[in-house]
């Protein structure tokens, strides 16, 4: 029953005494994932016309529309110089990982979520703690934003520093969990209980609600701690 | 009686008990953040999606132990 959770098909070697586990099921679907979004990036922008007089074509107002809802969303409450630059990185983050969620529902065996792997989300919020300091550094310069370690007392030093890493593995860990935990229950529901109408509610609940509420909380938490350092 | 039993009884048991007292801080938590968010969103409906916003995130800060007690209670049951 839990095959399908995709831990059978990793790639094992060794390297130096440590054991590490390729999972290729999660890294065929990440890649898949990101192939679909570029493609999915690049249709629309056909859409664009170059004339910007000629009225707005379908997909020229998807792209509108989508960057409107952003921008006044998720970005509206931080510096607009600051919210131009994340805003290409929030769209992308959000529809990233709202795919890799969704991928679950596909009623494909051994297609699972990219996210319910701890190493995938755990890295986007690597990625993100790397991304705070990088525009912390440019927005401040490197002396202010290293003295942001020392607010609001110098003694809570070492209270800031726990504060990032637990941060960063809460990051990960939530997405991770609540993706992992959703796909758990109706894997034993649809395996034991009640395989016929329910894993499908199930599905919808988990899989395409909890998706997308945890792709939108990933994406406002990455905004909210790129603004704590950054502006 | 048999040790890996015991160790086998212990899990459920354990991955049981984690899992139903981690879920009552955030239950709790999450209550109060969505009464209070409704008490604000009832006295100033214009400022509803700034409010939806931020309750949105203290939710997902609320559930953050849930979450790690959902995490061990999986660990518990498929690895130990």
């Amino acid at each position: 029953m839990l095959e399908y959770l995709g831990k059978e098909l990793a790639l094992r070697f060794r390297i130096g005494g440590v054991e590490i586990a390729l999972n290729l099921v999660v890294a065929a679907v990440a890649a898949g994932v990101s192939v679909g979004l570029v493609l999915l990036a690049l249709w629309l922008r056909r859409g664009l016309r170059r004339d910007p007089d000629t009225p707005l074509s379908r997909r020229a107002t998807v792209l509108a529309v989508t960057v409107d809802l952003f921008q006044n969303q998720l970005l509206g409450g931080i510096s607009p110089r600051l919210a131009r630059q994340l805003l290409p990185l929030v769209v992308t983050l959000f529809f990233y990982v709202l795919l890799c969620n969704w991928a679950n529902i596909l009623p494909i065996p051994y297609i699972v979520s990219p996210t319910q792997d701890l190493n995938v989300p755990l890295g986007m919020a690597l990625m993100v703690y790397g991304l705070t300091h990088y525009y912390g550094i440019r927005t401040k310069g490197v002396v202010r934003h290293l003295k942001g370690y020392l607010e609001p007392f110098p003694f809570l030093l070492p209270l800031n520093i726990v504060g990032d890493f637990g941060r960063t593995l809460s990051h990960g860990f939530r997405l991770f969990g609540n993706i992992l935990g959703g796909v758990l229950l109706t894997t034993v529901v649809a395996g034991r209980f009640a395989p016929i109408v329910v894993p499908a509610a199930l599905n919808i609940w988990f899989g395409l609600a909890m998706g997308t509420i945890q792709a939108l909380v990933f994406t406002l938490l990455t905004v909210a701690y790129i603004q704590v350092t950054a502006d | 009686m048999d040790p890996q039993a015991i160790v086998e009884a212990a899990k459920y048991l354990a991955a049981g008990i984690c899992m139903g007292i981690g879920a009552i801080g955030p239950g709790v938590g999450e209550g109060i953040i969505g009464a209070h968010a409704l008490d604000a969103m009832a006295r100033q409906p214009e400022m509803a999606n700034t409010l939806l916003r931020t309750m949105v995130i203290a939710d997902a800060i609320a559930e953050t132990t849930g979450i790690y007690s959902l995490v061990v209670a999986i660990v518990l049951i498929f690895v130990v």
